[in-house]
Order: structure tokens, then sequence, then C-alpha cells
């Protein structure tokens, strides 16, 4: 009598998970998340471009970190002032792009693949250095919100009572006051202090969406029964938030990251273009489009490359943003397409 | 004999996961007459509820549905839209399980039924509204002028079922599928609910099929009876023939594993051990939920008393809201008490520190109530079953993975298990790496909180007899929460009644449940539908008659 | 309930006091106003400088400075609101009387517009959930949400304006772009209604003939340079109005909503001539207002007469449509305007402007110039705003309506039977909206910084421009009258936020009593 209840627990049980947990067999959390990631086309093609594009940026003006440097490899410096292009434009335009994308003659980046300015200056390393300032940016106020908005939201989700009350308030104020207003005000003044300088502050005030949302998921968590046990079991407080409860929020911290991340972006650029953030002779991708954007007219190509790299950038990080919420989010479940039918409608025709 | 309200024939129901059909339910056939009652039964997964939606043609996009369903003798099984809204809540009519997520919180009850009738009758609102009030009085909820116009979370459990029950009423539908109608509800509710359908199925002269996986719940209600096992339908009979003459084994198993009242010798201390300092000693303990925000606060548990000696199992029974869980956590400090005086091993845990709680907590172990949430999804169960040895400074790396795999095979589960997490296990595994974690660090006491709520019965039949193997070797004292008197009886040498916060009644297993003194206890035990049909008959005219 | 108002209200004062504090503060150490005179080489420098210093009392320190701009500000409860002077010696409030308007307008239209399309497509990209459609949104709402607002902003100058303009000068379609509509036109309808491949390509066929023969038949009687309506299309157009309004209201067997709303339309029209004679004679923004005001209450009228049960549903009805079809006569007068507009010498044929709020140049004292002229100059702005902002209202409704779909209430509703409609737009929508208000709401911050951005690529003096010329000049109490007007307008959205969110969940509304 165990023996046959064993089996038939057994068969039963299999016959339900299989149904629902067929893609989960052997398998931790972590791979589950990162085999729907992959399932996610969106998200799998924006990883792909935003990596090549990253190693791309950072490599052609070369870096230096640590004292260890890399020259970089392309010819021009934002800095130089080589002449005009000619040959290949038409008279009334020199200076222009020299990209093409059409094999045959002329294929390649060529002597300036994204023109020149008004003073000659290659538009190319100028783009380049203008996204190498923006992907920066973009991180240091990711990575300070995220530590800002985690910590904060972690303490006041765990502890609740007179602590979470203080600190909503300040989220409260954050979140309500237009981040420009501020911002503005704030990187006017700091925005000369060097990029990272203004990239730490606009962190600093990025944080409130992502602190409301992790503090949410800590007062669920700590309700959760494995938290009761983690106390039994004689963990410390330190412990539960770090070891148990906070693994549980990853989720949604790394989704809230990625819009804060490609809000970021677009923040700068606004910044810069109001003319409230970074300043020359520094440059970014904001600058660039409000330096230039009366010649859209006269060279459009001066407008045309700082815009769309903000946008492939931006457009990456939110397809991840989504595919990672997808990966994390259980419910998710695939319905079955039109694809799925006929190819089963294929199968049974066959029999 | 007429023609049955429902026909279901070789009815296969699949559903398209990652590029396969998986079968829910294969080649089931069933009727059911008006004025009967056809109660499915079977454990989780099944496909007892995928059979009661494809009547309603509710099924998730990705199932496919072959065989067919015929209502009143009209196919159902590929009808049009306007067919099937025609006949959906009118014809057939469907309750939910759980009322409370099952109603639409926006709308009041009165307008969610009045909705249903003007939906298929020419109606007036006026005149709805009164139907309405008439089905509100059917179904017993207290003052249904003021109730007809109430939000759902402004009923109790048991209110919100019958508004349920009422909106499924409304167009007098041939056929009735009660969902679960009951699991979601207390006892003494439940009796309450099941009366009401029987009432309602004399009036009405509709069918019903009826899907739980309660024997109890069969017994009181149903005429016939088929059993399913993972999508087979694998006995069909009548009452009488499924509970007193099963043939399938599965039935016979399942019959087996249900824990009936009294059918076990009541298991008595030893002097020595009753006569020993108690393990664990609440002496009119009060316990208040504190205020928070505009949410007053609130006394869970009052001036309580209870004493567990060496090595005895106490069971402590009460409905919902009774106070039971309260008591089982604070007895490990994961409460604080307001009042009152709360000794584990002999140490006081009311004035502890955090860290003489720690060192408490170590002749302690708990197993919670739902294997779902008591695991860190995060933590391999190896990590999970080795914390309290860790942290305590018992055992590192390899020693621990040790000790963490002895522990393992100690509840019966492959040492391999280790490195798995928790979702890879099915629920009666994880609720025994529950235990095993409770057991690590080798506790006096263990309390364990509902633990077999959540599972089926067979699986909760072999994690009892798990439990009472590991405590007659490890000796340990536990108190036993629940809200099943049958599972208690199986264990318990003694057992303590909760209500509103108070206990009412605490004595041996005898006296409780064959000499109950106070009359919630009695009522309590009245209640609990014993899955025998002939039995159960007695008791409620017997519950009846008294009332 | 007025206490739980009154709660909420303190706590925002708090915020509001804390955020213009911290604005004042980090504006009073770092930009100083007198910086720009003491380069100067003027003889007079030092008796300006004292004068600027007495004016704006710099020689108090910012943190007490700013309880002197607090109890100016806080005058208001008795009478003397007082928001200090600017650098050049006149009062902020004039400013920012005049720049508010401005601003609002701009974002008012665009807001309203952005949320009622944006949760339209999140609703209909819900219910066909991995169709291509979904699909085809999802990825137009990413690359809305990626656009930098001033870099569409030049694209929208560049192309829609200036081809447009370019396009009247003739006002005839070429075939081609005919051909390219009607295929864009019968593939969109196609995706939204869908079905079964039969239906499908019907609709297709039926979407894009009817827009073919539309768009020629526009293009032949030169409609692009003398447009109008006239009666009879606005007829048509009506009706076609009661019955989508009736069908998404309340469905279309309701017979009582059906007949009310087409009879609201006919009157519109029997009231074609002495509408438009009231219009010209009386031509102001108060006309249009009583006119409104009149409209719905012919509306409620007419629903009174027709709906004995039910009457909620059939005057909601008939309201929407007796204010679209009045809008009808709004748009009928602005295109009869039109002709002789874009004749004016200010206009000069080129009638979408790219930049400003209005055309100065043009003669004043005609209303219906200026009303024109303001419509025309909030074209580019907001369909700006509106692609920018309309991306997360998609992508949120989505979300949310998803996520009501797989609620049990759900099942229950189509268990009883219900049809879809009233599954979709009763039960699941109202239940959708909850989370939706306080999203919408809360947005309100970040559209007013968008704004700010807007302004300034559109050259309109709103608060935007207020804001940046504050900056630039150090002119600190411009700059705290704008982010005192800003942070309110912020701090009450919140408020509102709160208060819809108490109203359409019954759950919280029970809280809040107690």
């Amino acid at each position: 009598m165990a023996l046959f209840s064993r089996r038939s627990k057994v068969v039963a049980e299999s016959a339900s998970s299989d149904i629902f947990n067929k893609e989960t067999e052997g398998l931790s959390q972590g791979q589950i998340v990162l085999k729907r990631f992959f399932r996610h086309r969106g998200a799998m093609v924006s990883l792909i471009v935003l990596f090549s594009l990253v190693t791309f940026v950072f490599s052609t003006l070369g870096f230096k970190i640590f004292g260890i440097g890399y020259g970089g490899w392309w010819k021009y410096k934002i800095t130089d002032l080589p002449v005009l292009r000619t040959n290949g434009c038409s008279i009334e335009l020199p200076g222009c792009p020299s990209l093409s994308l059409i094999p045959g003659k002329g294929f390649g980046l060529g002597d300036h693949p994204f023109g020149q300015d008004d003073l000659g200056r290659d538009y190319f390393s100028l783009v380049m250095r203008g996204a190498e300032r923006s992907i920066e940016v973009m991180v240091v106020i990711g990575l300070v919100a995220a530590a800002v908005g985690i910590f904060i939201g972690a303490i006041a989700g765990f502890y609740r009572g007179w602590i979470d009350a203080v600190l909503m308030r300040i989220n409260d104020f954050i979140i309500t006051i237009p981040i420009i207003v501020l911002g503005g005000v704030v990187s006017y003044h700091f925005g000369n202090k060097g990029i990272l300088f203004l990239a730490f502050f606009l962190g600093i005030l990025s944080w409130g969406g992502l602190s409301r949302l992790v503090r949410g998921e800590f007062l669920t968590l700590r309700e959760r029964e494995f938290v009761d046990a983690a106390r039994v079991a004689g963990a410390s407080n330190r412990r539960i938030i770090f070891k148990h409860i906070l693994p549980n929020a990853i989720g949604v911290i790394i989704v809230s990251v990625t819009l804060i991340m490609s809000g970021a972006i677009l923040l700068e650029s606004a910044l810069s273009y109001l003319g409230l953030g970074v300043v020359a002779p520094d440059v970014s991708l904001g600058l660039l489009i409000s330096q230039y954007q009366d010649s859209f007219t006269t060279r459009p190509w001066l407008f045309w490359y700082p815009g769309l790299l903000i946008i492939i950038i931006a457009l990456c990080v939110n397809f991840i943003g989504d595919g990672l919420r997808d990966a994390f989010d259980p419910r998710q479940r695939r319905r079955i397409s039109r694809k799925d039918r006929s190819a089963e409608r294929a199968i049974a025709t066959k029999k | 004999m007429s023609t049955p309200v429902l026909k279901v024939t070789e009815l296969t129901v699949e559903f398209w996961v990652d590029g396969v059909w998986y079968p829910a339910a294969v080649n089931v056939s069933f009727e059911v007459e008006a004025g009967k009652t056809l109660a499915i039964v079977g454990e989780s997964g099944s496909g007892k509820s995928t059979v009661a939606m494809s009547i309603m043609s509710l099924l998730a996009a990705n199932a496919r549905v072959t065989g067919s369903i015929k209502v009143k003798d009209q196919e159902v099984l590929g009808a049009s839209t306007s067919l099937l809204q025609k006949y959906r809540g009118k014809e057939v009519a469907y309750i939910f399980q759980e009322p409370m997520t099952a109603l639409n919180p926006v709308y009041t009850i009165g307008f969610q039924i009045i909705e249903t009738l003007r939906n298929h009758f020419d109606m007036g609102p006026q005149e709805a509204r009164n139907r309405a009030i008439e089905l509100i009085t059917m179904v017993e909820i207290p003052d249904p002028e003021r109730s007809v116009d109430k939000y759902p979370h402004q009923l109790s459990g048991g209110q919100r079922q019958r508004a349920m029950i009422a909106q499924a009423l409304a167009c007098d539908p041939a056929l009735l599928i009660a969902d679960e109608p009951t699991t979601a509800l207390d006892v003494t509710v439940q009796a309450e609910i099941l009366d009401l359908m029987r009432g309602l199925r004399s009036r009405l002269n509709s069918g019903i099929l009826l899907i739980t996986h309660d024997m109890g719940v069969v017994a009181d209600m149903a005429d016939e009876i088929m059993v399913m096992q993972s999508g087979n339908a694998v006995e069909h009979g009548t009452a009488d023939q499924i509970f007193n003459r099963p043939n399938h084994p599965y039935t016979q198993q399942l019959l087996a594993s249900v824990p009936k009242l009294g059918s076990t010798q009541m298991r008595v201390l030893e002097p020595s051990q009753a006569s020993a300092q108690p393990v664990l000693k609440l002496s009119n303990v009060t316990i208040e939920y504190p205020k928070r925000g505009r949410i007053p606060a609130f006394v869970a548990v009052e001036d309580f008393s209870l004493e567990i000696f060496p090595g005895e199992i106490v069971g402590l029974v009460g409905e919902s809201g009774s106070g039971k869980t309260t008591v089982g956590r604070a007895s490990i400090g994961l409460l604080p008490i307001k009042s009152g005086r709360l000794e584990v091993v002999g140490q006081d845990i009311s004035g502890a520190t955090n860290k003489e709680l720690r060192q408490i907590r170590r002749n302690t172990g708990i197993v919670f109530q739902d294997p779902a949430s008591s695991l860190n999804p995060r933590l391999p169960i190896g990590e999970s079953i080795g914390e309290p040895l860790y942290l305590a400074g018992i055992a590192k790396d390899k020693e621990l993975d040790k000790m963490v795999e002895d522990l393992l095979a100690s509840v019966e589960l492959p040492r391999s298990y280790r490195n798995r997490y928790p979702h890879e296990l099915s629920g009666g595994q994880r609720q025994r790496v529950g235990i095993a974690r409770a057991l690590a660090l080798t506790p006096d006491i263990l309390i364990a909180d509902e633990p077999t709520s959540a599972l089926d019965v067979s699986v909760q039949a072999r994690f009892l007899e798990l439990l009472q193997d590991l405590q007659s070797k490890l000796k340990f004292a536990c108190l036993f929460i629940s809200h099943d008197l049958g599972v208690v009886d199986i264990l318990s040498h003694r057992i303590a009644v909760m209500q509103n916060g108070r206990l009412v009644e605490v004595g041996n297993r005898d006296q409780i449940l064959k000499n109950p003194q106070d009359p919630y206890t009695q009522r309590l035990l009245s209640a609990v539908p014993v899955p025998d049909p002939a039995e159960q008959k007695i008791r409620r005219e017997a519950r009846l008659a008294s009332k | 309930m007025l206490a739980y108002i009154g709660r909420r209200i303190s706590a925002l004062l708090v915020i509001l006091f804390g955020s213009t504090f911290l604005v004042y503060i980090a504006q009073g150490y770092s930009g100083d106003p007198s910086q720009a005179l003491r380069g100067s080489t003027d003889p007079h420098v030092k008796a300006q400088l004292a004068s600027l210093i007495r004016n704006l009392n710099l020689n108090v320190p910012p943190p007490a400075r700013y309880f002197l701009w607090l109890k100016g500000v806080l005058g208001i409860f008795v009478g003397h609101f007082n928001l200090g002077l600017t650098r050049d010696r006149n009062p902020v409030s004039t400013y920012i009387l005049e720049a508010i308007p401005v601003t609002i307008r701009l974002i008012l239209l665009s807001t309203v517009l952005a949320i009622l399309i944006g949760i339209g497509f999140g609703i209909i990209s819900a219910l066909r959930q991995y169709s291509r459609f979904d699909y085809a949104l999802t990825f137009f709402a990413f690359l809305m949400y990626s656009l930098p607002i001033f870099w569409v902003a030049v694209l929208l100058k560049a192309y829609l304006a200036i081809s447009f303009n370019n396009f009247l000068l003739n006002g005839s379609i070429a075939p081609t772009w005919i051909i390219v509509a009607s295929i864009v036109s019968g593939v969109f309808w196609a995706a939204v209604i869908s079905g079964s491949r039969q239906k499908v390509i019907s609709i297709f066929a039926i979407a894009a003939a009817s827009t073919g023969v539309f768009l020629a038949l526009l293009s032949l009687t030169k409609w692009f340079t003398h447009p109008g309506l006239g009666p009879i299309m606005m007829l048509a157009l009506g009706i076609g109005f009661a019955f989508a309004i009736t069908f998404i209201s309340t469905g279309l067997a309701n017979k009582a909503a059906l007949r009310s709303s087409l009879t609201v339309v006919v009157v519109g029209f029997v009231l074609y001539f002495p509408v438009e004679y009231f219009l010209k004679k009386y031509a102001s923004l108060l006309t249009i207002l009583i006119m409104l005001v009149v409209t719905i209450a012919i509306a409620i009228g007419v629903s009174f007469y027709f709906a004995k049960v039910d009457r909620r549903a059939v005057t909601r009805t008939s309201i929407i449509t007796s204010v679209l079809a009045g809008l009808l006569f709004l748009i009928d007068k602005l295109m009869k305007t039109w002709v002789p507009y874009i004749n004016t010498d200010a206009i000069h044929q080129r009638p979408i402007p790219t930049i400003g709020q209005r055309n100065d140049l043009l003669p004043s004292g005609n209303f219906w110039f200026s009303f024109l002229d303001s419509v025309l100059h909030l074209v580019l702005p907001t369909i700006a705003l509106i692609l920018i902002s309309m991306a997360g209202y998609i992508r949120y409704s989505r979300g949310t309506m998803l996520e009501v779909l797989n609620q049990d209430y759900i099942r229950t509703a189509r268990a009883k039977g219900l049809s879809e409609r009233t599954v979709i737009m009763r039960h699941a929508f109202r239940n959708t909206l909850i989370p939706i208000t306080t999203i919408v709401v809360v947005d309100i911050a970040g559209i007013i910084g968008g704004a700010i951005i807007t302004e300034r690529v559109f050259a309109w003096r709103g608060m935007g421009t207020l804001f940046i010329t504050a900056i630039d000049t150090s002119d600190l109490n411009l700059l705290m009258g704008v982010s005192l007007i800003v942070s309110t307008l912020a701090v009450l959205a919140n408020l509102v936020a709160d208060l819809l969110y108490s109203a359409l969940d019954p759950r919280i509304r029970v809280v809040g009593k107690k």
C-alpha cells in the first residue's frame, strides 16, 4: 500500500507539473531567467547591438583606466582641425560624410565617416566622444540611483514603522519634483566640475521610483514564511536582508534600473540641449544636437548622427529591460501561436 | 427516464505547452440528471477542474477539446460565441472556489446579480433589483435590503460564497457546476453552505456537478461519484458503491488516506514524561497586533494558558482568525507577547534580548503552512536545511554537507536533492524539507503550523506517517496547529480548542473528540463531514435537529 | 473623507516647503546675481550693485532669505501675494501670470490626447496579445520612448510643417501617395479589428478601398486648399459618431441609447444654420463655452425623453456623442476661416508655423483668425509631445489590461454569459483604470519637465523659457517663482491621483472613511 501510494503520487504530481513546470525541470532560477531572456528576440538583438556598439565606441578614441591606456584606432582626435574635405562633396557642402554602406567603390568608413563641422573638426570622433560621455553618464546615473534606491527601499520595507514613514516622505519629495528643474539647477552649477560629477548628482535625484518598488517587494517578501524560517534559524537582520530578501527582489531591481538608464541618457541630452548639462569643450550627444540643430537644412549629417546614436542606445536598453521583465515574470507564458497550430496540424495529417 | 441535463461523451482536453500537447483529461464520459448531484473527485492535477471549465468553454487559448458535451441535448462544443453567451449563466451556472477573487471588487454584489439577470431576461432595473434581493434572501445573507449594496470586501468569506451562489442561481440554471465551493471556507461555514446547496437543489430541481478533493463533502452531497486520476476517470458509480465497495486501487487508496475521527488508538504519554518540567509553558498570555497607521490595535490572543511536556504532541485546533497561528509564532519568539508569561525549556521568552532569543530558538523548530513560501526560492534546499547548523556554528563546509545529506535521508528524500531548488520539488517533498530544517538542531519542541493543509490527502497521509516516525525516534514535543480535526486526531496526545483568541477547551484526545463539554467544540465536531454517506446523513440530521 | 483630504494636503505642503527650500539653497549658494556687474566697467557699477543688493536682499544669507521669500508667498492667505522682484525690478508674478496660460495650453491638449490614444492602443494591443499588431505597437512604443523630444521636433519642423505647407500650395495628392495611404489604412484596420483570415482580408479591402476613394475625392475637389464640411458631411459623420459611441459605451443592443444619441445628432443638424449665425455674430470664447453647455443640456434632455430606465448609461452616451458633434461645428467654422486666413499677408500661404505660440503680424480683432492661429501653432508641439508621452501609456495600459484579463472575476463575467464587449469594457477596463489613474497623474511631473524642453525647441514664451532665463541670469526670485508653480502643479496632480484612486476603488474608499 505504501509502495503503491508513492507511485500514484508521482504519477499525479508529474502530470500536473509536466504541464505547468515543464520548462523548469532541473534548472536553477537563474538559468530559467536566462532561458526566457534568450527567447525574447528583441532583447537578444538589442544586447548584441549594444555590446558591439559600446566596444566600438570606446575603442575608437581609446581610453585610460588606472594607468593602463589604449590609444584608439581612429586617426583624428576631437581637437584636430583637418582641412574640409571637398573631394566627393558638392561645392556648397564641403565636409560631407564619407560613410558608405553600399558595396562597391567607396564602401567603408572613408576619411570622415560622419563628415566635418564648420571648423573642419572630424565629426566621427566628436560623436564617438559624445557617445562615450553619454554612456558613462548613463551607467553612473544607473549605478548611483540603484545603490541609493535599493538601500532606502530595503531599509524602509524591512523595518517599516517610523523609519519607513520618514524615508517614504523623502521619496514622495523626490518623485514629486520635476527632475529637470532640480537637475537643471544642480547641473548648471556643477556641469563644469566634470561630467561624472554631474552624473553622480543626477543619480542622487533619480532613485525615487526604484526605491518605491524595492520597498513594495520587501514589504511582501518579509511576510513570506522563509523569512521567518531564516529568523528562527538564527539569521541576523543583515543576513535576512541581503541573503534572503534581496536576491528575490532582483528581478524588479534589474528591470527598473534599465528603465532609469534609458531615461538617464535622455535626461542628460535634454539638460545639455538646454545648456544646463555638459559644457564645451567637453562633448555629449545632447550638446552636439543643440550646437548643430540649425544646420539641419544645410548640413543635416551634423544633426542625424548624434540623434541616431542616442536612439540606438536608449532603444537597446529599453528592449533589454523588456526582455528581462518577461524573463523574471513567471506569469508570462507564451500563448499558442498560429504557427504552432499549423505545425501541429501538419504533424497530425502526416500520421 | 428523462434526458440528462448534461451529457459528456469521450471528452479529451489537451494543452499545448512548448511544442507538445499535454493531455489534461482523456476520454471522460458522464451524465448529470436534473435534481441529482454528480461529484468528480480527484487530487490536484487530476483534470477535474479542466473538465468543468470545458463545459463552459472557458479554457485557455492553448487548449484543444474533442468529444461531445451536450447540455439539454444541445451540443456545446464548438458552438458559436453568441450561442455560448446565451447558455452560459442561464442554462449552466458556475460557482468558483475563491469568492474573494471571483467577484469583481469594484461592483456591489447586487449589481453583479442584477447584471446576470438583465443579461438573460428582458427586465427593468427595479424588477431585477427586487429579484436580486429575493435571491440574497434565499441564500440567507443577513439584512438583504442593505447587503445588496455591499461590495465583496465588505462581506465575510461565507457570505461572499453565498452571494456567488445567488448570482449562479439568478436564472434558474438547469445545471450548476460547483468547483471546490467550500475549500476556502471554515468547517462550520462549509457545513452551512453545503446545507444551503442541498436545500436549493431540492427546491430548484437543478443538476449539480460538484468538483472537489474532499471525501467528506462528497459523502455529504453526492448521488453519483466519478473518481479521476491524472486525467482519467478511473471509477464511476453511485455514492454507496464508491464508498463501500470501491473497485479501483486508486479509489481504495484515496479513501484509506482520508483521516477518520476516532479511528486510531489514543496515544498515551508515559508517566515519567508527564511529570517532567514542561518544554513549553504559556501562562495567561495575551498577544496583540499593535496599531499600524490607521489600523487599530487588534488583540489576537487573550489570556491563553497551555503546557506541553517532553515528548508530547498537543493539537491546537480552531477556525481561521481564532489566533492559533499567532500562538505558534509567539512560542518561538516571532511575535512579542503583551502580557503573561511564556517559557520555552524553562527560559522566559517575553523579555529576552535578541541574543537570548537566538539561544532559545536553538531548542525550537517550526514547520510552516505553505510549502511554496516557506523555502527561499533562490537557495538550493541544502542551504536552507543547513542554515540553522551553519549559523549556530555547529558545522561548516564538508561536514555541513554531510549533516544536510543525513537530514535529507531522515525525511526520506534522496541525498542528491541537496542541490535542487524548491520549485523542482513537489509540495509534499518541500514540506519534508521543511521538517528536515526544523529538526536540524534536534529541538526539544517543534511547532507545526498547518503543515498539511496545502497537501493532497494521499501526500498528507504519508507526511503524517513520517512525522510520527520521527517523533517516536527523536522524542521531541510538538505543538501541532491545524483546522482539520481528523489530522489532529491521528497525532495528538492532547487537544486544545481555540475560538476568537481564547482557549475554550483542552483535554486528552478522547475527552475532546468523544465527550466535548464546550458548545463550540461540539459545533465544530458536528460540522466535520465524514467520508461515509450513511453516517454523514445521520450526523447531518442530528446537527440540523439540534439547531 | 474631508479629514483624509486635509491630511493629504498637509503632507503635500510639507513636500512643497522642502522642495522650494532645496532649490532656493542650491541656487542661492551657487549662483551669484551680481557676478555680471562686478566685471562691468560702467562708472555707476557701485550704485547698481548697491541697489541690486537692496532689492534682492542679497546681504541676507540664503537660508534666512528663503524665509523672507516664503513670507511673501504666504501672503496669498492675507491677500498680499508677493513673489519678489526680478533682477530688472519687475514683479515676478507678472511674468508668471503671463507664462502659465501658455504652458497650460501646451500641456493640456497634448496630455489629454496622449492619454486617450495611449490607453486606447494599449488596450487593443493587450486584447491582441502576441499578434503582429501587438509586436508592431510594442516596437513603436519603445522607439518613441527612446526619442529625444528636441530631435523629433526638428524633424517635425523640417518634414511635417515645411512639406505640408508646400503641399498646400497645390493641394492635390500624387496617385502613389494615395495608394500608399490606402494600403497603410487597410493594414491598420485589419490589424486592429482582426479575426479569421477571411475577415481580415475583407476588412483590409474595405478599409483600403474607402481610404483610396476618399483621398482621391478630396484631391480632385481641391478640398485641401478649400476645406469645409458642410451640413451633409457633418450629418454623416455625426451619425457615425452616434453608432460608434453607442457601441463602445452601452452596446448597440441598447435601443434607447442609440435612439437618443441619433436624435442629438439630428437636432444638431437641424440647428446648423442658427448655430452658424451665432458663431459668426458673437464670436468669442464665451460663446463657444455657452454652446457647449447648451449642447450638453440638450443631450441630457433628449436622453431623459428616450430612457425610462438606466438613464445614466444613456445620458453618458448622448453627452459624449453631442460633444463630438459639437466639435464638428467648431471644425467646420475653422475650415471656413481657413481660406481668408492663409491669404492674409502675415500667413502668406504657409499656415503651419514652426515656432512661436502666435503670429504677431496677424491683424487683430478677428476672433476666428486668432483662434485658428492658436490652433495651428499648437499642431507641431502637440504632435511632438503626444508621440513622446503616448509610449508610456501604451506600455502601461497594455500591461495592466493583461493582468486584469487574467483575474478570476473576468472568468466569472464570461461564465455569466456576458457579451465580450461588456466583459472588456465594464469588468476589465473599469479595473484597469485604477492603476492607470495613478500613473497618469503622477506622470504630470514628467510632462511639465518635458514641456520645458518643448517650449525651448518651438520658441514658446512659457514657464520653460522663464526657467532657463532665470538660471542663465542667476535670477533667484524668478527661478523660485517658476519652481513654486511647477512643484505646486506636480503636488496637486498627486493629490488628484490619490482622490481619483479612492473614488475608483471601493476598497480604498472604506479605509478612507475610517
